[in-house]
């Protein structure tokens, strides 16, 4: 609780930190801000090629929206990866890239991974408002899930910042992490279901049946992954315009809570050891 | 007079000093065990107290545990037993410019390295003409620090770090930024702060700046408390013991 309470002192500075990323990323660039679109427009681009056009995988409807475009069902699904992506990468690599600043002063640690996350969470924000403007000019009726869209990119955002903030510390300890994780990510990405439709591992789940005679299936397995069951809630938000599931959200959120608890515990714990591990 | 500002109660360090230090997973799964380690202490039961106001000098040759106590009294390290009590703010000045980001412009970086060192932005408000008259930049702040002399860089680092105010500041020798007339500067607003209450733990190799500006003083020597007292005293036992 101690620990809380000092994070909470810590908010100006944590928001300095978040500006200090913000503001110096895109400087003296001539499009600023508007970079951090081009690499989301870049994958939309070439993922609707390959996967709609080439591949021709079967349109996915809307219900009860009715939209039918590849294009939008993907970047309801590619932009929350994307973030997620993003704070893992940059969290993890949190403290050992600001290793001389722990060394040199006092501050609590944990503003680090957090002013990450909220700088990519401030983009983050700027590319969904792009995705709502674009629903609704083909046709969702997106306005009134926007709160409930506001809630779970928290919580989604919570999740991600409770994992970074656990990379980030084993990082210190071993440092291969930060390579590793990039291959993890490579297949962490192509399990979930953000290019595909999870009707398609039912499937073949289905065919399969009980996996090495035991009645585990494809799909048990499959759903562990805790950034599905997200995916699948935005997509159902943004590109269905309808309720998740009340299973789906409660693991998210027990996947959150754990994710957090994890990363304050390690940082209560390790915190003040970092400075001489660095 | 006599109430203490900063007490040091029995502070030890222990450093592991690793033989195989295992950072990779592959030696870690492969040896079955984190590391292969033997235990240093930096500092075994330091006991001493700064009086509310004075100035304090850690003194003692390179490798004496100094730098490691100051470090524990910047709450950078953490002793592994024993413990530091203050009362009042502590600030520390380590290094200036910690924390610059190079991009930003000087008047950007007075907000970011001000509340790093745990300024609140109102005190900032109120500080900065202060800051930047002191740090003689003006001219440049609104250029990204990138393009600033290492000079200015450092006389923009330390004018920050100095308008903290804080109750107790915990100093390495930093005293010898910028060039001559800056030092003199600096000084001047040590003797300032000074008047003004502040309670200073300086490290430094400078005798005779111990001599002119601290009141008591902490010898160290392999991490062992020698000597604590007058200023004046505990140098002159140092340098006897060295000569």
């Amino acid at each position: 609780m101690s620990y809380l309470a000092e994070i909470w002192r810590s908010r100006e500075l944590l928001q300095n930190l978040t500006n200090r990323e913000v503001r110096g990323k895109y400087r003296r660039t001539a499009l600023g801000q508007l970079w951090s679109l081009a690499n989301p427009i870049a994958a939309i681009v070439i993922y609707t090629f390959i996967f709609s056009f080439i591949f021709r995988l079967p349109a996915q409807v809307g219900d009860p929206s009715g939209l039918n475009n590849y294009a939008l069902w993907l970047v309801c699904g590619l932009l929350p990866w994307l973030f997620f992506n993003r704070v893992l990468t940059l969290g993890t690599d949190a403290l050992v890239a600001n290793a001389g600043l722990i060394q040199k002063v006092y501050f609590p640690r944990i503003v680090l991974p957090l002013s990450l996350t909220n700088a990519t969470f401030f983009t983050w924000i700027l590319e969904m408002g792009v995705l709502a403007l674009a629903l609704s000019l083909l046709g969702a009726f997106v306005l009134p899930w926007v709160p409930l869209v506001a809630v779970f990119m928290a919580v989604f955002a919570l999740f991600s910042v409770g994992l970074a903030m656990i990379f980030s510390i084993v990082n210190v300890y071993f440092r291969d992490l930060a390579y590793l994780l990039t291959i993890v990510l490579q297949f962490w990405f192509y399990l979930t279901p953000i290019l595909y439709p999870v009707d398609l591992v039912v499937t073949q789940s289905e065919r399969l049946g009980g996996l090495a005679g035991t009645s585990v299936t494809l799909m048990d397995i499959y759903t562990l992954n805790p950034v599905q069951g997200f995916i699948e809630i935005f997509r159902n938000l943004l590109y269905d315009n309808r309720m998740p599931e009340g299973l789906t959200v409660l693991v998210a959120l027990g996947w959150t809570i754990a994710a957090l608890v994890g990363g304050l515990w390690m940082y209560a714990s390790k915190e003040k050891q970092l400075a001489e591990l660095l | 007079m006599s109430e203490w500002a900063v007490r040091v109660n029995h502070v030890s360090k222990k450093f592991r000093l690793y033989h195989e230090r295992n950072q990779t997973l592959k030696s870690a799964i492969l040896r079955g065990k984190a590391s292969r380690h033997e235990d240093f202490w930096a500092l075994r039961d330091v006991t001493f107290e700064v009086k509310k106001g004075q100035t304090h000098g850690l003194i003692g040759s390179n490798g004496s545990g100094k730098s490691t106590l100051l470090k524990c009294l910047a709450k950078i390290y953490w002793p592994t037993s024993g413990d530091i009590e203050y009362r009042g703010r502590m600030a520390s000045l380590l290094e200036v410019g910690s924390g610059f980001h190079l991009e930003l412009s000087g008047r950007e970086n007075i907000y970011l390295n001000g509340s790093i060192l745990g300024m609140s932005k109102k005190e900032i408000d109120r500080k900065f003409d202060e800051i930047v008259d002191f740090s003689g930049v003006e001219r440049f702040l609104d250029q990204p620090v990138k393009n600033y002399s290492s000079g200015m860089y450092v006389r923009l680092g330390f004018s920050i770090a100095i308008n903290v105010d804080p109750d107790i500041l915990v100093v390495d020798e930093v005293l010898s930024v910028g060039d001559e007339e800056f030092q003199r500067k600096s000084f001047k607003k040590f003797t300032e702060l000074k008047a003004e209450g502040t309670t200073i733990v300086l490290v430094t190799h400078t005798m005779p700046v111990v001599k002119e500006i601290c009141d008591t003083a902490t010898w160290i020597n392999q991490g062992a408390l020698i000597a604590v007292g007058n200023a004046a005293d505990v140098v002159d036992q140092y340098q006897a013991s060295i000569t």
